[in-house]
């Protein structure tokens, strides 16, 4: 774990400056506003891999959490912007900084992270906890060396508080906690033609599936909650009807996957036991745009918050739909009715098919993050570099390149394909329903007109 | 009638015509009769349980004792006239009642000359634990008066909370004090968990190690995973002592679940008479990454090398033997063995007595999951099998779990129990533990049970060899886990078919020592008692050769002292 913290280029830099700061008053290399969000950002993703008993539901939640509170812990500061108390569902006002105070806004953003993070992330290790309070210092020293005492202590205190308001908050949406109910006992699974059955080639050892009430969770933003549902072909054995080729395409991938198929496919299973998950995907290519681009420290927070409820709402959602349906994967419908020896390329996630997650999110993430940054915008993504060769399916964790946001939630989506567990219309609807959540994030009044 | 009602119509129907009642079949389900009334219960769905084969008061008839659940274990008396009687209210088990119990075995652990039994346990029954661990359980046995008292404690067993599956007894160290191997699928906690907080709980899906306990002198078990080099973690369903290798001490065969994700099976190579296991699984490629519930143990060819059916979610593996310098190779395919279930206990028996080494596996869904699949029963002919479960009259659609093999009334052929679960919900078919008693089979037989002096007692670690009709047959004496969380007969079976001698029988008893016999009678049970070695105490040695380098130094004194004088 340590290996890991101190491969990322900005874990190098803090571990220096804490080492310095421990030794001696020299500050160290200077650090920037924008660094102090991004290696939050890092911390974040941190956190949420190295959590037991994570999933991308919960995940989701977490980023959409810590990304608001990064940006309200901030947006104070700047006249041209817009808190978003007041617009997001049952937030109605947060903590406003005292008029004529003077504030140091990362050191607010320093303990709001450490503080949201370790409220959220409750059930973390207490290494974890420890790590994080370990950042928070080290940017603590570094930015009140040469501040005024009540400045600092004002500026934290500050943070703290919008920290608490937004965990409170967060404690009525119906996803506080939820590791505690990852899996619910007791539900009696709908039995239906081409209803989801609990996997045989599985992620995990639940058969039950996974936060089947979270679509029930109150959304980011209303206007989420009011998407209508999507429409899905209807059950259909007969061969060539359009819910069969559905699966019959699905087969025949799998039958004639190639490696860069097969490299896709690994690379964004992003399974929660040893990964950020999917959300933190989406967040982790934010904080690759923000290493490039360097915007100001507004323009971060604000993308984070933007990406964090995206992906947030994107998941109420889709989960919502995928109750609402509960579809069967193609491992359930392919060895019934077209090869009885079949089996997907990847293991199945433990909840219905309809539509997918992969998809939803990573299109939602990318809506937003195009809005902020632009269409084009070419980065390599190196999430799982390094990581160990995928044995069982012979297959390296090959880096990826693409030339835009858009191109990385395809292939996210299509990688669901590859892995023969979902089937295009999953992956298509997916998309097209981000693309909606995304757009109802944006709509919210981020600046002032 | 709905869809799924209808469903399960269809699948009564099928049933109904797989198993008609007027069919004659050579395996016949006498479980009412003989008086067995057991289902196992599960603790939320899927794990458990078993049973194992053990003769309590040494009366010559083999008993059972059946794991529960969250429902009552049974202690199954053989009153030697085809019926059993539970005798577990009066048992001294009861306390098993606070516990979800899950895997036996039996052997003597503190050499007494009576089978003791340990039982695994995933949760206790009062509710009371927020996350689920328990102890592990030890029942001395008093002495074959059928009745057992607690030891666990007196044992060091008391605070190693798990979530324990597969136990087996084996002899790592070769000591004659029967050593545990123990399976376990969730993270381990030793002692009290206290105040339990958040990061507790999330953390306690996690993979766990399993427990090598040695036995020590038959007083108390010592944890020795870092000791022997088992370091693995994983989603264990426990393992088996067997000598895959022909070196005569017992390596072990280790079943993981979700080797796909977490860690493989695992086939660890006894490096007696040091204290420790080398990891051969890459070498021998029995790195399986499946999800592994058990193993059959046998030579299914008769070429002297132990092959292993692995059991799995949809297609099982057979794992045959390709001598020391080589892998194993998956032969399921070609062998006839790959049918499609969700399979858990397996057991390779002689059960029509022609020689060769048949295979019956017990099949059930991971409940509440419940589509019914009937049991296999795998016929051998001379190293290729054929599915017979339902001509047999064993394709049970119970809900399988673990299978055991023993001869109830002492005839010569071997029957089979099976552990099933009661469905959690509907289930279109009948569900609950079965006994099939084997009436037909037609040949010679013969049944060796080891009687260990510097051996466990019972021969638990040792194999034996019979040579008959121009074939070698082996037998390893089943300390458990040769199935699923159960335990075979101690009593080494052959089939001799229309052999009616045996020319020879070698024991090799655990740590490589052989001993032989030749031409004992057939179609009887054989006792054979092991010959010790003649043991002479170190110190005597040491003493020796002191005395001889004291002679040969005075005389060499005495020469140089006659030479001086001389000169």
């Amino acid at each position: 774990m340590k290996w890991l913290l101190l491969n990322r280029p900005g874990y190098w830099l803090l571990f220096l400056c804490t080492l310095t700061l421990g030794c001696s008053r020299d500050p160290g290399p200077p650090m920037t506003d924008g660094d102090v969000a991004l290696e939050w950002a890092r911390m974040t993703t941190y956190i949420t891999q190295y959590t037991p008993s994570n999933s991308p539901t919960f995940a989701s939640r977490a980023f959409g959490y810590i990304g608001l509170c990064m940006y309200e812990s901030v947006v104070n500061a700047y006249p041209a912007y817009n808190s978003m108390a007041g617009q997001l569902s049952g937030l109605e006002a947060l903590p406003k900084p005292r008029e004529g105070q003077a504030y140091h806004w990362v050191l607010s953003m320093n303990a709001a992270q450490a503080s949201i993070l370790k409220q959220i992330y409750l059930q973390t290790s207490d290494e974890n906890k420890a790590r994080v309070d370990s950042l928070e210092q080290a940017v603590y020293r570094k930015f009140s060396d040469t501040l005024d005492t009540a400045v600092a202590s004002r500026s934290v205190a500050y943070g703290r508080q919008v920290a608490d308001a937004i965990f409170q908050w967060s404690k009525t949406d119906g996803g506080h906690r939820g590791y505690l109910r990852n899996f619910d006992k007791q539900m009696v699974h709908p039995e239906f033609p081409g209803s989801w059955k609990p996997p045989l080639f599985a992620q995990s050892f639940s058969h039950h599936p996974l936060h089947p009430h979270w679509g029930k969770n109150r959304t980011f933003v209303r206007a989420n909650r009011e998407l209508p549902t999507p429409g899905m072909l209807p059950y259909d054995t007969v061969p060539g009807s359009p819910y069969y080729q559905q699966f019959v395409q699905v087969y025949e991938k799998e039958r004639e996957l190639t490696q860069a198929e097969k490299e896709a496919a690994i690379w964004w299973g992003d399974d929660p036991d040893v990964s950020f998950t999917p959300p933190g995907h989406s967040y982790y290519i934010a904080t690759l745009a923000m290493e490039s681009k360097r915007p100001p420290l507004i323009k971060i927070a604000e993308t984070y918050a933007k990406t964090g409820m995206a992906v947030a709402d994107a998941f109420i959602k889709c989960w919502e739909w995928k109750y609402h349906f509960f579809s069967e994967r193609p491992n359930t419908f392919i060895p019934r009715f077209i090869d009885p020896e079949w089996e997907s390329f990847w293991p199945d996630p433990p909840f219905p098919a309809f539509p997918s997650g992969h998809a939803i999110q990573a299109a939602a993430a990318a809506t937003v993050l195009e809005d902020s940054l632009g269409e084009a915008f070419a980065f390599t993504d190196r999430a799982h570099e390094g990581r160990e060769r995928d044995e069982v399916r012979d297959t390296d964790f090959v880096i990826r390149s693409f030339d835009s946001f858009w191109e990385a939630a395809r292939e996210t989506a299509d990688s669901r394909f590859y892995g023969g567990i979902h089937t295009p219309q999953d992956n298509e609807v997916g998309l097209a329903e981000g693309v909606k959540v995304a757009k109802n994030i944006l709509q919210l009044k981020w600046k002032k007109s | 009638m709905n869809l799924q009602k209808t469903r399960y119509f269809i699948c009564a129907l099928t049933w109904a015509c797989c198993v008609p009642a007027w069919a004659q079949t050579p395996f016949t389900d006498v479980t009412e009769q003989a008086g067995i009334a057991h289902v196992f219960h599960v603790y939320e769905g899927t794990f458990g349980g078993g049973a194992t084969v053990f003769d309590i008061d040494n009366d010559g008839f083999e008993d059972l004792f059946i794991t529960g659940g969250t429902g009552d274990d049974a202690l199954y008396l053989n009153q030697g006239d085809g019926s059993f009687r539970n005798i577990y209210e009066d048992s001294g088990l009861t306390l098993t009642r606070g516990f979800v119990t899950q895997g036996v075995v039996s052997a003597d652990v503190d050499r007494d000359g009576y089978r003791d039994l340990f039982i695994t346990t995933i949760n206790t029954t009062t509710g009371a634990e927020e996350i689920p661990r328990a102890k592990n359980l030890l029942f001395l046995n008093n002495r074959g008066d059928l009745t057992f008292r607690d030891a666990t404690t007196d044992y060091g067993l008391e605070d190693l909370n798990s979530f324990s599956t597969g136990p087996s007894f084996g002899d790592a160290n070769a000591d004659g004090y029967p050593d545990l191997f123990v399976g376990n699928y969730f993270k381990n906690f030793e002692g009290k968990l206290g105040v339990i907080k958040d990061a507790t709980i999330v953390s306690a899906n996690q993979t766990a190690e399993p427990y090598l306990l040695i036995n020590k002198g038959g007083s108390t078990f010592e944890p020795a995973n870092e000791k022997y080099g088992i370091g693995h973690k994983g989603f264990g369903f426990g393992g088996v002592f067997t000598d895959f290798d022909n070196d005569g001490d017992q390596d072990l065969l280790v079943n993981q679940d979700f080797g796909y994700k977490a860690v493989p099976n695992f086939l660890y190579e006894n490096r007696y008479p040091d204290d420790s296991y080398l990891d051969v699984s890459e070498a021998k490629e029995m790195d399986l990454k499946i999800n592994a519930m058990g193993a059959a143990v046998g030579d299914i060819d008769n070429n002297g090398l132990m092959d292993y059916y692995v059991t799995n979610i949809k297609f099982n593996l057979l794992m045959v033997n390709q001598g020391r310098e080589q892998p194993f190779a998956d032969e399921a395919k070609q062998r006839g063995t790959n049918n499609f279930a969700i399979s858990w206990g397996a057991n390779f028996a002689d059960f029509d007595l022609d020689g060769d080494l048949d295979l019956y596996v017990s099949n059930g869904d991971l409940n509440p999951n419940c589509v019914p699949m009937g049991n296999f029963y795998f016929e051998n002919n001379e190293g290729y099998f054929t599915e017979k479960g339902r001509e047999k009259g064993v394709n049970d659609y119970g809900i399988g779990r673990g299978s055991i093999v023993f001869d109830m009334e002492n005839d010569g052929d071997l029957d089979i129990l099976v552990v099933n679960q009661q469905a959690v919900l509907e289930y279109p078919v009948p569900s609950s533990t079965r006994l099939f008693r084997n009436d037909s089979a037609q040949g010679h037989w013969l049944k060796i049970a080891l009687k260990g002096l510097q051996a466990e007692p019972n021969g638990i670690g040792s194999r034996v060899t019979v040579v008959s009709g121009g074939q070698r047959m082996i037998r390893e004496i089943d300390g458990g886990g040769s199935s699923h969380l159960s335990q075979n007969s101690v009593i080494a079976h052959f089939g001799l078919g229309k052999h009616t001698g045996v020319d020879s029988v070698i024991v090799t008893w655990t740590g490589g020592k052989k001993q032989y016999l030749l031409n004992p009678k057939v179609d009887t049970l054989l006792t054979i008692e092991e010959i010790p070695d003649e043991k002479t105490d170190g110190i005597w040695w040491v003493l020796a050769v002191l005395g001889v380098l004291g002679i040969t130094g005075a005389l060499y004194l005495r020469q140089r002292k006659k030479g001086k004088s001389r000169a």
